[in-house]
């Protein structure tokens, strides 16, 4: 049973408008509790605990080589965990616990593999796998094993379906750019209280505008007449995303290297990575060692520095 | 696993054992299926994991026996519930565990092989009624194309599957077991031969590829049996079970079945011609026949789907907005 987030039903045809339907009802099971979205309006140590495991998880990308999805599971998973569990105050290792077994989890349902050891190593992490397993049975236990999560991902092709005209090379595009919107739209605190189809349709919306504004009013009166999406909802969800990808194109306008990316974007690492591993099999160009440099300036503009793991992937290219 | 107080053992399901309980806060009365878990070195298997929550995710369904809850009791130590910290668990230096899952399910206190057997037997013996077993259909029917809508194949549908709930009059789809993904059960736990005569043709003959027509015999065995109030093939191994189908529906050949003859367990049958379906099932209205039969068809791309067997003719008379 492969678990697929854009097709989490892995569904025949016949059945395609059931599904819709069952996903719809079945979001907000997939969902933070809603206390804990006040939670996060009043609480620091909640908002920065999920900033710093936020960009522990998106660590592993470039650690561990994951598929972002597995990572965007992962991420699923801790806000669910973290908003029905009351997490120790003080105590770093839960933070660095809970990571580890969110991603485990993650890379088990997504039929991965995973090598703990090697994250650990990478990581800086020594836990042992006995109580990484109790992690993960604690973490199943508050999720109530509802492991299969709906995501916006799993709206996208509906919403894109409501597009017109109905040209494949367009609405790859467009399904591509809202994609993408949806991956930042996950670091996103203030856009966590929507609900999966609210995002999806919102990075839908929001990629027609910027790739064919021609047919952007159309495109929104059909979805906001769609009867499954509050309308209400949906434009503030919009709103608030296309200020966060405004921010972005603001701050990739002062990294001018780099395109139009978001700093967390998981997706730079990988291409930084591959492009090194490339150009490496005999020695470091100085292609490879800009790339590396960029990477390093750009980590530390998250504030997000790990010099010794930079040092390691060197060695190892070498 | 303290919340429960075990009652008594009333099954031996295909992977283990069922309890009925009582959760000793609420009272409400559940069905604790246990199930082994073999945790190795990578902890919880990634296929009990994703076999789970499938059946969460199935479970939503009204027509779906509901899992209330899953429980991970461990041999070794008491729960997983208390918060976990490295201290604690260095000392405990076990890598292999026995474990158990507890799969927390509502109760039902009857199934359709009851029911049947109520009507046949006892004081006073009557047939079922028509639109009781054409509400009985229908829901089964739903209940299994939500199963298909969402990928998953039962495989192993029969009477004691469908657990019913007579106030209500509401028929539940039981029993979609763990570690269905790759095989068809053959023999439970204990030995016990698991019962073929719900069994499609295709998986008798060892076909190796199933699809959702499998389930979809299953249900036509079950449509008869509510009719005629005892089963349609009774066979009692694999070889009997076909001989009683190739009577009834003659022997299949490749004019309507094509690659029949090449599946894995085909031998050379006697020649049967096929008999008229409505006399197995004297009772049952002309619309009803053609529904049975349609899901009876020998070519599992011939036979019917199970939700376009919720549109079928025989459903007219039914107030389908109640379901």
């Amino acid at each position: 049973m492969e678990f697929d987030l854009e097709n989490p039903f892995t569904s025949l045809e016949e059945h395609q408008s059931d599904t819709v339907l069952d996903l719809f009802a079945s979001e907000s099971d997939h969902m933070p509790s809603q206390n804990f979205i006040q939670c996060l309006k009043i609480t620091d140590f909640y908002v920065s605990f999920r900033q710093k495991a936020v960009s522990l998880i998106l660590q592993a990308q470039f650690s561990c080589n994951f598929e972002p999805f597995v990572l965007y599971l992962a991420i699923t998973y801790l806000d669910r965990f973290i908003s029905r569990q009351e997490i120790q105050q003080g105590k770093p290792w839960v933070l660095r616990l809970t990571v580890v077994s969110c991603i485990s989890l993650a890379a088990k349902v997504k039929n991965t593999n995973f090598s703990l050891s090697n994250f650990q190593r990478e990581e800086g992490l020594i836990f042992d796998a006995q109580t990484i397993h109790r992690m993960e049975l604690l973490i199943l236990d508050v999720l109530n094993w509802r492991m299969r999560s709906i995501t916006p991902f799993s709206f996208l092709c509906f919403f894109i379906s409501l597009f017109e005209p109905k040209d494949p090379p367009l609405t790859q595009a467009l399904k591509n750019r809202a994609t993408d919107i949806v991956f930042r739209a996950h670091n996103e605190i203030k856009l966590l209280e929507f609900k999966p189809s609210v995002i999806a349709a919102s990075a839908v919306l929001l990629s027609s505008h910027e790739l064919f504004p021609l047919q952007f009013a159309s495109f929104k009166t059909s979805i906001l007449s769609c009867e499954h999406v509050n309308q209400e909802n949906l434009l503030k969800c919009f709103d608030r995303m296309q200020e966060m990808v405004e921010m972005e194109g603001y701050e990739s306008m002062l990294d001018t290297l780099w395109s139009s990316r978001t700093p967390l974007s998981v997706l730079d690492y990988q291409c930084t990575k591959s492009e090194s591993e490339k150009t490496t099999s005999s020695s470091i160009t100085t292609d490879a060692v800009t790339a590396e440099k960029r990477e390093i300036k750009r980590r530390k503009m998250n504030g997000f520095c790990c010099e010794s793991k930079f040092q390691l992937s060197r060695i190892q290219h070498c | 696993m303290e919340k429960y107080e075990k009652l008594e053992k009333v099954g031996e399901g295909t992977y283990g054992k069922v309890y009925k309980a009582k959760d000793k806060i609420s009272g409400q009365l559940v069905a604790l299926k246990k199930t082994r878990l073999e945790m190795d070195e990578e902890g919880i298997p990634p296929t009990a994991l994703r076999e789970v929550s499938l059946l969460q995710m199935l479970s939503q369904s009204l027509y779906v026996v509901r899992l209330l809850s899953v429980e991970h009791v461990d041999s070794s130590q008491k729960s997983a519930t208390n918060n976990p910290s490295p201290d604690s668990a260095s000392a405990v230096n076990t890598s292999n565990n026995k474990s158990n899952l507890y799969l927390v399910f509502e109760y039902l206190d009857t199934d359709l092989k009851k029911f049947i057997d109520s009507h046949r037997k006892g004081p006073n013996p009557r047939p079922l009624a028509p639109t009781l077993i054409q509400s009985f259909l229908y829901q089964l029917c739903k209940g299994v194309a939500h199963c298909h809508s969402h990928g998953v194949l039962h495989r192993d549908l029969k009477p004691q599957n469908l657990l019913l709930d007579k106030e209500k009059g509401i028929l539940k789809i039981a029993d979609l077991g763990l570690g269905r993904a790759f095989t068809v059960p053959l023999k439970s736990y204990t030995h016990e031969i698991v019962t073929l005569w719900y069994r499609a043709p295709e998986v008798l003959l060892g076909s190796t590829h199933y699809s959702t027509a499998v389930d979809m015999w299953s249900v036509g065995c079950i449509f008869a049996e509510m009719v005629r109030r005892q089963a349609l093939f009774p066979g009692d191994s694999e070889f009997q079970q076909l001989l009683h189908i190739f009577r009834l529906l003659g022997t299949p050949a490749e004019k309507q079945w094509p690659g029949v003859t090449s599946l894995r367990d085909w031998h050379v049958y006697p020649i049967w011609e096929p008999q008229n379906l409505a006399r197995a099932v004297p009772t049952l209205c002309p619309d009803g026949v053609d529904l049975l039969s349609s899901m009876l068809k020998y070519n599992p791309a011939d036979r019917i789907s199970a939700k376009a067997a919720m549109d079928h003719p025989y459903f007219d008379s039914l107030d389908k907005s109640q379901y």
